[in-house]
């Protein structure tokens, strides 16, 4: 069904204020195809994509639709031709029902009034055509958000768009809700429409894709077909250089027998029971996975350790000491904590590295005097002395730009998280919690994070790594605890330990069948590789 | 249980345990059929200018100048009255039309000019003060005068017809099409749209910036009927109608379920919240406590209302994600 070009962009050329950010791109989608977009942080993707969908203009280059060039100077110019863009930051309206969401702005009307009749109606037919878990009366409100992201869907699909524009739409969703959406994506290829994938998850990628586009440094690197579509080359395209083949699927956890017990949890519960009775143990120069799926409490654990919120009962002892956990206390025992929300709760985004740096580190920044007299002054917020203090943290983890002065909110992903994390690493840390560490991060700034997690655990530092990014867990783990519904339910140590051990663990499929299926598993990528 | 409808449950109880409690304490001076006629005409202003702010703060807006805005349409109404000997319903349509531009002026000022809500109308709740003062009659040295306008077709209107206040018929009307233009207008829905995630609001092709306007002008309306009736039943204007009279409609919104972050709530809301405030001004003056009480309680419960709201809504929200995440989109 795949045939004719639905969507070329060719020649296209963007610059802001000077920087060339996209050079002669060329771009074609193809009717009832799903094309991927990937490329770094930076490579040019989400340019390219606004230019599509008449948010930037472009410098230079023609845009054809059907065949034909077209002007797309607006949002509501590309919807006009039939394309729909499901953002990243959902774009529902909670308070309405689905069918409401659906035809905002285009109510059907029957005289005056809104025809809920004929709108629920010509909803629910959207809904049958394409099998969605739907139901049009519902209120957004009460749905969780894979099903808000299929209202966007539902939304291009009533202005009866032919291509879908998907910017990271796993992002947010637990294993379960990805599924379901890969599900969909396959009807709508079947029904003809075409889809732009962006994603920064390769296995999604690998599955989904029937050809995939590569930026990198704002030009084309490849267009590769879905047999030429090999994990390895993709990422060596992407980011032009060759990296640890092991980041993959499976891994021999080792850990450090006889260590000394760092942090220990003690029957860890939750007021609003979002986890219960939760122990472990996490050793010196150890580096602890704790997976699971999305909403299986993982978060919620940390949180309390670190005392953001209050458990219901249970205790947290560091070093053999009992804590009373609060941000407070957390920080002055050694402990440090990244959030998952990097821009709500990681950083200050209108402040500037040195102030994001010191803002956690006031108590130091007074007594441990780089410059300036000792005396009454010793107690004053010294300038210097956060500024020596922010310069340390730049040139510990290559903080880029390395200006102390640049605004948190202006750097890039990856940057803004070296924030974050630099903060900790002015600190003699006993414990370091890292929440979704490099969600949203391209693959060159993650490896320097995975780095730095390594060296300070080689330094004794013991680390919690909180991740629904299973690579991931199995790159940085040294071993690994899956959570489910507010449990852990698997300890992983000393073993191989596969992606789909791990997913079936936080699914609750039995061990047996999860065996089987990653031996499955094994042989097809073989087969396939 | 719908959120929408527990919420509305929760309003009428707290009407209800007032009602009770008023009965208890004073009985048949609080409970007869003639104070709950005077409490529903009490009411019945401020809802009607509620019915206005309530679509602000649908938008997730705000508007501080109502009481200004009565002041300024009351004595455009008093100059009319005194300096020109036009018909009584052209006075009342000058009236309304300065009222309409006023709305309009808070409307520009938020929707064009991208001045937050609540420092815009905050400006405005001044300038249209000072114009009442302006344009206020004065005797022969300069002293403001509070204006008689006692000619009875114009009183008339703070009269009743059998048990039914005019301003109570009036206050009906604008809750029922208030409540209908909301829930069953393509523009009500925008203005639900508008609050709740204007973003997704602009990309579905709504005008944020005309849909505030509009609202903005609704509430200069419905502020400028509120004038007509204040003056017609003082049968006086002065250049202190409608001073602190501002908390009022927000108020009587916020105890009705309108969530001030935008989104949601109703215009019989409002009118619940209307009743409440009011029906707790009078008891506490049926009781003879002293009226500083009333403010007090009156803050107090704004306070418990927006921190059950809050809480309630993040725990609706928990459980909407969580779910999503149990059970995938095969719900």
């Amino acid at each position: 069904m795949s045939g004719e070009t639905i969507l070329e962009a060719k020649g296209i050329y963007k610059s802001f204020s000077g920087v060339p950010v996209l050079q002669d791109v060329r771009f074609e989608v193809k009717r009832g195809e799903v094309h991927a977009l990937m490329g770094e942080n930076g490579a040019g993707k989400s340019t390219l994509i606004k230019i599509i969908t008449g948010v930037y203009s472009k410098d230079d280059g023609q845009i054809y639709w059907e065949g034909q060039p077209v002007e797309i100077n607006s949002y509501q110019d590309c919807q006009k031709l039939g394309v729909a863009c499901i953002y990243q930051e959902l774009s529902v309206i909670p308070p309405l029902t689905v069918a409401q969401n659906v035809y905002l702005g285009r109510e059907p009307r029957k005289g005056m009034f809104i025809d809920y009749k004929k709108m629920n109606q010509m909803t629910q037919e959207l809904i049958d055509k394409y099998d969605f878990p739907l139901k049009p009366e519902t209120v957004v409100d009460h749905l969780g958000i894979g099903q808000r992201q299929l209202i966007e869907i539902l939304k291009g699909l009533s202005q009866n768009s032919k291509l879908l524009i998907m910017d990271e739409p796993t992002a947010s969703l637990s294993g379960k809700e990805a599924e379901s959406l890969f599900r969909i994506i396959n009807t709508l290829r079947s029904e003809g429409v075409s889809i732009i994938y962006i994603s920064h998850r390769l296995e999604e990628v690998y599955m989904l894709s029937d050809r995939l586009t590569i930026l990198r440094d704002g030009k084309n690197a490849a267009v590769l077909e879905k047999k030429d579509i090999i994990p390895a080359k993709v990422i060596e395209t992407m980011i032009g250089k060759v990296v640890d083949e092991s980041a993959g699927s499976k891994k021999q956890l080792h850990s450090e027998p006889g260590a000394e017990v760092r942090l220990d949890v003690r029957g860890l519960t939750d007021k609003s029971d979002r986890f219960r009775n939760i122990s472990f143990q996490v050793h010196r120069g150890e580096i602890l996975g704790l997976g699971g799926l999305i909403g299986a409490g993982r978060t919620e654990v940390v949180r309390a350790i670190y005392g953001v919120d209050k458990a219901a009962s249970g205790e947290v002892w560091l070093d053999g000491k009992k804590l009373d956990p609060s941000p407070k206390n957390s920080i002055l025992e050694g402990i440090g904590f990244v959030p998952e929300d990097r821009r709500g709760q990681g950083f200050i985004p209108l402040l500037s590295t040195t102030k994001n740096v010191a803002l956690t580190n006031y108590d130091i920044v007074k007594t441990n005097k780089v410059f300036g007299p000792a005396g009454d002054l010793a107690t004053a917020i010294s300038d210097s002395d956060e500024l020596a203090m922010s310069k340390r943290a730049i040139e510990a983890i290559d903080i880029r730009p390395a200006d102390p002065e640049k605004r948190v909110g202006d750097m890039s992903g990856g940057n803004a998280q070296k924030v974050v994390l630099g903060k900790w690493l002015m600190r003699d840390l006993k414990l370091l919690i890292v929440d979704e560490p490099t969600a949203g991060i391209d693959v060159g700034a993650k490896d320097e994070i995975y780095q730095i997690l390594e060296n300070l655990a080689k330094q004794g530092v013991a680390v919690i790594v909180v991740t629904s990014d299973l690579q991931e867990l199995l790159r940085v783990s040294h071993r690994i605890l899956v959570m489910r519904k507010g449990d852990i339910v698997r300890e992983f140590k000393n073993e191989v330990v596969t992606q789909s051990r791990i997913l079936s663990a936080g699914q609750g499929v039995a061990e047996e069948e999860a065996v089987e299926e990653a031996a499955e598993i094994e042989k097809a990528e073989e087969g396939s590789v | 249980m719908k959120q929408t409808t527990l919420r509305r449950l929760i309003s009428l109880a707290l009407l209800a345990a007032l009602v009770i409690l008023f009965t208890v304490l004073s009985g048949s001076r609080f409970l007869n059929a003639n104070n709950f006629i005077d409490i529903v005409r009490d009411a019945s202003v401020t809802a009607i200018i509620g019915v206005g702010v309530t679509m602000a703060i649908i938008t997730a807006g705000i508007d501080l100048s109502t009481g200004s805005i009565m002041a300024v349409v009351g004595m455009t109404m008093a100059n009319i009255y005194a300096y020109t000997l036009w018909p009584i319903p052209f006075m009342i349509l000058c009236g309304v039309l300065v009222g309409l531009g006023c709305g309009l002026v808070n409307g520009y000022v938020i929707g064009k000019l991208h001045v937050p809500e609540f420092i815009g109308t905050l400006a405005t709740m001044s300038i249209f003060r000072a114009l009442t003062y302006m344009i206020a009659i004065r005797d022969e040295n300069g002293v403001i005068q509070s204006q008689p306008m006692n000619i009875s077709s114009y009183a008339v209107l703070g009269y009743a017809v059998g048990y039914f206040y005019f301003v109570v018929i009036a206050m009906i009307v604008f809750v029922v099409c208030g409540q209908i233009f909301l829930k069953y207008t393509r523009l009500g829905t925008e203005i639900y749209a508008v609050g709740a995630n204007p973003k997704a609001a602009t990309l579905s092709g709504i005008n944020v910036a005309k849909v505030k306007m509009i609202v903005y002008t609704i509430i200069g309306f419905c502020c400028s009927v509120g004038a007509v009736f204040t003056t017609a039943r003082l049968q006086s204007a002065t250049t202190a109608v409608g001073q602190d009279f501002e908390f009022n409609p927000i108020a009587a919104a916020v105890v009705g379920g309108v969530a001030l972050s935008g989104g949601s709530g109703d215009v019989i809301g409002t009118l619940i919240g209307a009743l409440f405030m009011v029906t707790l001004e009078n008891g506490v003056r049926k009781l003879e406590m002293n009226t500083a009480y009333q403010y007090v309680i009156k803050g107090v419960i704004i306070i418990l209302v927006v921190m059950f709201d809050a809480w309630y809504k993040g725990r609706m929200d928990r459980i909407a994600r969580e779910q999503g995440a149990k059970e995938g989109v095969s719900a």
